[in-house]
């Protein structure tokens, strides 16, 4: 059986938002659909209704912080960066690592910045942003609701046609 | 005769002695307070991020090459199971489990259970066989080829983590979770379950590093998290720490564990036995040597006239 | 076996035949019966029908666990790792045994020779004790053929059990020496028997060493689980304490126990110096017993008050608790109190079955009862009950094997005239 975590860092090198997000140069200039694919793996691509989520949040930097020139929302963003300039990155996977929290990474830190050392993954950026804000706000919050388990992510939760025959009294002590 | 007696005493203690010389007196220069391998690793666990998706225990699953589970990794009625009167706990069949817990006033909270790879663990300290070892990386692991099953780690695990494969005939031994040693950690990779969430619930990093990110989070977030760090203290310390936003109580977590290692108990009567060792054969000697002067030494046979001698029948 | 005296015969109870001719080993195994008397008699007694009974339940059981591992016969629970086996078997086996050094050190060391008529009872019901404390782990551990590990191939020195290891397999070799001095009369291996008697004090004085480190090891071994034990049954500073003195009234009287259950059922083994002697014997260590429970009474109470605990005494389990120190320690030292005062033997036997069921209470209360208190508790498998009662017929069984055959109740008569 092929290691599903090896198989999520060979999709983590395709490293390819099908979107225009990364070029994206004006504030209001935004995508209003993005497939979300890089890590897709034991999930689906995320297809984001990016312009109905503009819609509903109080502003862009609900999600993306300081770097899309609009108003801090967070105060502790606030503290140093004020928002008034747009940053060359927007797109999460600027900032956000794909790579795996690894000790060589944390033995050798890629940023400077020495207040984002609590840094969360790219995977985990994408579910805690969007999870986080659904559960406040009572959007949807299951795994399926966002995307559909893909045939290795049912032999990896043992889900679909992999799900374990025997009896449900094997559970055993 | 008080002299043959002696000597034939003497003879007698010293061929008792050398065989408990034998037994082990050195134990109670057992080291004093450790505080963990400074490079060792460790895993910041923020109970406030999961979600309860299980991936975590299909990961371990998968990488430690574990039994079908009973029921799918996404199947959320696991959460409902109660036996006993309790939750889900490890096994020997799944190294690492999520429960979850239902706060007063509080949304669900859920919590990931698996080997916290004290820094002084109790299970290593009560093996008779010394299966246990904790490595530089942090990692508390065990070598099943020495266990004989006596099953004293999982009285000694004050987290209840160790589990047994009872049902083996032929092998049974004690497996809980390794940090994924073998496969990762000595490569310096984060153990299956770390890698595999996706909330980032767990943060994988050296212990001293992640202490302090812990603390800064409790700091950056105020009125986010309970100020504590279950695990930074408790029983000495552990490799495995955790943040919460409701007290550990109700996440299910006993609060009521000493900061001081378990073996710490234990030390005081450790300290006795080598006292035992020497002071009991000459204190005995001496109160033969009192009780008996003046007296006949002989043995057994030729008493049985006296046996009546001193005592009112 | 009253009705020996029936069939002419008196019992194998000296080095050579009344006509002056050796024993031969199968007469002495039949206890000079004819193998037709003694089949006669064995099926005449009431008692080996039990026997029978338990052991054709019980050792398919015992067999069927080694075929079927250890899961099979217990509830396999992680949260009570220790069950009967070790619970009943170790932990209450063992203090009941403290009979050999207590005993051993009384006549021994301190050259009480008058106690010499049951010394060998309570060399032998320590040996047996252990042994059979031995025969109990073999079957609760995973995988008993790896038993010698912590004495040969892996250490692990800072553990207690270790140390419980290598001491009650010291010990039980000490023992298997006290007692061969009686095997090797009995064989009639002169040689061997001089050659313990001569290493005796050096094997009492091991023996008290040994006993006061593993009894209280016993108790130790909990410290290593703070908070799984209820803290009225647990003392970090005491524990070992706790276990070692209360072994004292265990081991005495246990050999009260054992020897009242003799002197009803097996007079006839019983040389007259046995017979006569029991009475002040009994009283006297009734005395011995009822020291040790008082000063076990007080450290208990010592215990409660070191670490405040009086408020858990409010509670159900401080309930429980009282019932074991009220109703098996306090009630069995007044009850030991009154009969050595009033010179009462019966009432004395009395107080030693109660402060026995006393340890067994406690040893069961430390091991399973109020262990997980936080959690639950959990009746041990049926499987499991019926193979520690099998083992236990087994022990009743070796012990009257033994007692009926070695002089452990009567001196050989050539022995005495000496």
């Amino acid at each position: 059986m092929v290691n599903a975590g090896k198989q999520l860092m060979v999709g983590l090198g395709v490293l390819l938002l099908s979107s225009v997000l990364a070029i994206s140069c004006y504030a209001m200039d935004y995508p209003d659909e993005v497939e979300i694919d890089v890590l897709a793996n034991l999930y689906e691509a995320v297809v984001f209704d990016h312009a109905m989520h503009v819609d509903l949040t109080e502003g862009c930097a609900d999600c993306h912080h300081h770097t899309t020139g609009t108003p801090v929302l967070n105060e502790y963003c606030a503290k140093c960066h004020d928002g008034k300039e747009e940053m060359d990155w927007v797109s999460c996977q600027d900032c956000h690592s794909a790579g795996p929290v690894s000790a060589e990474n944390l033995n050798n830190p890629k940023t400077d910045f020495i207040y984002h050392n609590d840094k969360p993954n790219l995977k985990a950026a994408y579910h805690l942003n969007c999870i986080g804000c659904h559960q406040e706000v009572g959007g949807p919050t299951g795994c399926e609701d966002c995307h559909a388990k893909t045939e290795a992510g049912d032999e990896f939760y043992r889900s679909g046609e992999f799900t374990p025959k025997k009896s449900a009294d094997s559970s055993g002590h | 005769m008080g002299k043959i007696t002696r000597r034939k005493f003497l003879a007698g203690s010293a061929a008792g002695g050398a065989a408990l010389m034998l037994t082990p007196a050195q134990k109670a220069l057992a080291a004093g307070s450790f505080e963990g391998f400074p490079e060792g690793m460790g895993v910041l666990v923020d109970l406030t991020r999961c979600v309860g998706c299980r991936t975590c225990e299909a990961a371990c699953n998968v990488e430690q090459k574990l039994p079908e589970p009973a029921l799918p990794f996404d199947d959320t009625s696991v959460f409902d199971e109660i036996k006993h009167g309790q939750k889900r706990r490890t096994t020997d069949k799944a190294y690492t489990i999520v429960n979850r817990y239902e706060p007063e006033g509080a949304d669900p909270i859920y919590r990931k259970i698996q080997c916290n790879h004290c820094n002084e663990p109790a299970c290593l300290t009560s093996c008779f066989v010394n299966a246990y070892k904790k490595t530089p990386e942090g990692a508390v692991i065990y070598n099943e080829k020495v266990c004989v099953g006596c099953r004293n780690c999982m009285i000694a695990c004050p987290f209840h983590i160790p589990a047994y494969t009872y049902h083996s005939v032929l092998n049974p031994v004690i497996k809980k979770c390794i940090f994924c040693y073998d496969t990762r950690l000595k490569e310096g990779r984060p153990p299956a379950c770390v890698e595999s969430c996706p909330q980032q619930v767990m943060t994988f990093g050296k212990r001293n590093d992640l202490m302090k990110i812990a603390h800064d989070r409790i700091k950056k977030n105020p009125g986010k998290y309970v100020n504590h760090v279950y695990g930074e203290k408790e029983v000495g310390g552990t490799g495995w720490f955790y943040l919460s936003n409701v007290p550990f109580e109700e996440a299910g977590f006993d609060t009521d564990l000493p900061n001081k290692p378990i073996i710490d108990n234990v030390k005081d009567f450790l300290a006795i036995v080598p006292m035992v060792l020497t002071i009991w054969p000459a204190l005995f000697t001496g109160f033969h040597l009192l009780a008996t002067k003046g007296k006949s030494h002989g043995h057994g046979d030729d008493h049985s006239h006296d046996e009546q001698e001193g005592h009112g029948k | 076996m009253k009705k020996l005296a029936n069939y002419g015969v008196t019992p194998h109870d000296a080095a050579l035949k009344s006509d002056g001719q050796k024993w031969s080993l199968m007469e002495k195994l039949l206890l000079g019966l004819t193998l037709d008397q003694y089949i006669g008699q064995v099926i005449r007694n009431k008692f080996n029908w039990i026997l029978a009974v338990i052991f054709a339940i019980g050792i398919p059981v015992i067999i069927y666990r080694f075929i079927f591992s250890l899961g099979s016969v217990t509830h396999a629970s992680y949260d009570y790792p220790w069950g009967l086996f070790l619970g009943f078997g170790l932990f209450c086996m063992v203090p009941l045994s403290a009979s050999g050094f207590m005993l051993g050190t009384t006549v021994e060391i301190f050259g009480r020779h008058d106690f010499e008529p049951i010394e060998r009872l309570a060399l032998l019901n320590g040996l047996l004790g252990y042994f059979f404390a031995v025969v109990y782990l073999l079957v609760d551990l995973g995988q008993p053929w790896r038993l010698s590990y912590p004495m040969v191939y892996s250490f692990g020195p800072a553990a207690v059990l270790f140390l419980v290891g290598w001491h009650v397999a010291t010990y039980l070799s000490v023992q298997v020496a006290e007692v061969s001095a009686a095997f090797f009369e009995w064989i009639g291996f002169q040689r061997g028997y001089d050659f313990i008697r001569k290493g005796t004090i050096g094997l009492t004085v091991s023996g008290i060493i040994l006993s006061t480190l593993h009894q209280g090891a016993l108790g130790a071994l909990f410290l290593y689980a703070p908070g799984k034990v209820h803290p009225l049954w647990y003392s970090s500073a005491f524990q070992w304490m706790h276990f070692f003195v209360s072994s004292i009234p265990a081991g005495l009287c246990m050999v009260i126990c054992v020897s009242t259950v003799v002197i009803y059922t097996m007079k006839w083994r019983c040389d007259q110096r046995f017979v006569d002697n029991l009475d002040w014997i009994t009283i006297a260590l009734a005395k011995g017993a009822a020291m040790g429970l008082s000063t076990y009474l007080i450290i208990k109470l010592v215990a409660i008050a070191h670490d405040n605990e009086w408020a858990y005494l409010m509670t159900g389990w401080g309930a429980w608790w009282l019932f074991e120190i009220i109703g098996f320690v306090v009630l069995p030292l007044v009850i030991l109190s009154y009969a050595i005062r009033h010179k009462l033997v019966g009432l004395c036997r009395i107080g030693a079955f109660i402060t026995v069921a006393g340890i067994l209470l406690n040893r069961l209360n430390t091991a399973l009862i109020a262990f997980n208190w936080k959690l639950y508790q959990e009746i041990p498998h049926q499987l499991e009950i019926i193979i520690s009662i099998t083992i236990f017929a087994i022990y009743v069984a070796t012990y009257r094997f033994i007692l009926n055959r070695l002089p452990i109740l009567y001196q050989f008569k050539g022995q005495a005239d000496k």
